[in-house]
């Protein structure tokens, strides 16, 4: 029966149009492989973590350190303030989405560096995209790996409906890792406790919420979320990485906590 | 304020960049990085893979328009690409590697293109380096050659349905001459523009020869000659207003489609933003 499906697919992929969605419903095909189920993604936040320095990324380095040997954990790092200024500079200039999402990549890229310099005794690599086929080796000989958050769309980054950010940042390219590997979890390592009815930064009032669906979310139609909207639209269509949990990152303990598996701030879930 | 993370100085400092208006806020006009070249995607299925009969003539018809024409020559993955993503999926491998998988595909075609138009001095460039040294090569010849698929790799987005990856070489080569402000997009296939139906299954189809994106989502076509994910690129492009879908069995309609003759299906986007 497999075979026959193979045949049969092959052919109507061989000769249709990939852009027919008759065919395009049965490619959902056997059961998707989990790759890396095991791995958990870490996204540790630019400018909620790192742009802190060292009061908020060394508690979180040691943690991460107590969690090696127990749990694998693939950490991508967000950009921050100096994204903001590059993004800040390049649109007025009027630079393309596309190359703002390049001036993106390079900060994502610093931030993975140092995060690499500090774990680096641990014999933990800071691997690019080019790097990631070797990342199964790095992840069963040392235990974590690290790469930058930011997508490697460079030029070829679609535009938003609205502005002219790249909508698909670090958040969003942490996701997929975690999306493509069929990882364990995806943590997003904030500065807030989670998602709030509107930034808890701005506004006294605003209510935490532990657990959400996608669709309700979007429902809630908030002027502000703590995760990329993207995230949450790529989440309603995966296969593997249906759910993600964000934390306090500010928290000792929290990280292990959700690494555990436990809900310690707010559970996003496609379904 | 200290609110205890370092800041530099901008704009956008300390927001979140998901706040509603903050979005907004960024809406700034776009500056043409390459307004004089032209993207041109050579159908992978519809063209490398039909034979010498197909490719030679549209070579002829690319080497006539090099000559005063800059031309930005993105390829398609064709039937090797349909095999290696049956096989990943009966292999149970998800989106993303398909993607990757796929790459390797349109950049052969990438190859094969450029060993015929070599003579020009116009050679498939490397991935890595071909988004950054786009300006420089497009100057020093009048035609490059790349891999049309898009570098998202494992970073694809899973579709909606099925396992395909959404953006493949026609996304690619619009998304390029989106971001670089280029002067046209046309994509050489092996039917004459969008049809109603499927105009290799029914032979009675209607051929549409300008629609715009609003309309063609409304009819939701079962079938399309190009990528769906094109109507939302077009959507939100800011530069590309609109794309032309021409015949590539008919060589003179790529010279003719340079020129900016309408000799297919022209898509163009509702005015929704801005330049």
């Amino acid at each position: 029966m497999q075979s026959d499906l193979l045949t049969e697919l092959g052919n109507s992929l061989l000769t249709g149009s990939l852009n027919d969605e008759r065919l395009m419903t049965q490619t959902s095909g056997p059961a998707a492989v989990q790759i890396l189920p095991e791995a958990n993604v870490i996204k540790i936040g630019g400018q909620s973590i790192i742009d802190r320095g060292r009061v908020a990324v060394f508690p979180l380095i040691e943690e991460l350190v107590e969690n090696l040997g127990r749990h694998k954990m693939i950490i991508g790092t967000g950009a921050g303030t100096r994204a903001r200024h590059a993004y800040s500079v390049g649109l007025d200039l009027g630079l393309p989405t596309g190359v703002l999402s390049v001036l993106g990549t390079f900060v994502s890229m610093q931030n993975a560096r140092m995060l690499n310099y500090l774990l680096a005794k641990h014999g933990i690599p800071f691997i690019e995209p080019a790097q990631f086929a070797q990342l199964p080796h790095y992840l069963a000989e040392r235990g974590a790996v690290i790469f930058f958050g930011m997508p490697p769309y460079i030029y070829w980054h679609g535009n938003p409906a609205v502005g002219r950010l790249p909508p698909n940042r670090t958040d969003t390219g942490s996701y997929l890792v975690s999306e493509v590997f069929g990882a364990r979890s995806m943590i997003f390592v904030k500065d807030e406790r989670g998602l709030y009815t509107a930034d808890p930064k701005k506004d006294r009032a605003a209510k935490f919420i532990p657990k959400i669906t996608v669709a309700e979310l979007k429902e809630l139609d908030l002027q502000d979320v703590v995760v990329e909207r993207s995230v949450l639209d790529l989440m309603q269509n995966a296969t593997h990485q249906r759910s993600l949990q964000v934390i306090n990152g500010l928290e000792r303990g929290n990280l292990t906590k959700a690494l555990n598996g436990e809900h310690v701030g707010t559970i996003i879930s496609a379904d | 304020m200290n609110d205890g993370r370092h800041h530099v100085q901008s704009m956008l400092m300390r927001e979140s960049l998901l706040d509603r208006n903050v979005e907004k806020s960024t809406e700034t006009p776009v500056f043409k990085m390459l307004p004089e070249a032209h993207v041109i995607k050579i159908g992978g299925r519809s063209v490398m893979d039909a034979g010498r009969a197909v490719v030679y003539p549209v070579v002829e018809a690319l080497t006539s328009c090099l000559k005063t024409k800059k031309l930005i020559i993105g390829t398609g993955g064709g039937v090797r690409s349909r095999h290696v993503l049956s096989i990943g999926i009966d292999l149970g491998l998800p989106t993303g590697v398909l993607a990757q998988l796929a790459l390797a595909d349109s950049l052969g075609n990438a190859h094969i293109l450029g060993a015929l138009l070599s003579p020009y001095g116009v050679v498939a460039i490397p991935p890595e380096m071909f988004g950054h040294l786009l300006p420089l090569f497009i100057t020093s010849v009048p035609g490059v050659i790349f891999n049309g698929d898009p570098p998202y790799s494992l970073w694809e987005h899973p579709p909606h349905m099925g396992r395909i990856p959404p953006h493949r070489s026609d996304a690619g080569s619009f998304l390029l001459a989106e971001c670089f402000g280029c002067k046209s997009l046309t994509l050489v296939k092996d039917v004459d523009g969008l049809f109603d139906r499927d105009p290799r299954i029914a032979p009675d189809a209607n051929l549409i020869r300008e629609i715009d994106t609003d309309e063609l989502k409304r009819r939701n076509l079962e079938s399309l000659p190009f990528e769906r994910v094109l109507l939302d690129l077009l959507e939100n492009a800011r530069q590309l207003k609109s794309f032309q879908i021409v015949n590539g069995r008919h060589p003179d309609r790529i010279v003719a489609a340079l020129e900016g003759e309408h000799v297919g299906t022209i898509v163009h986007s509702n005015p929704r933003h801005p330049g």
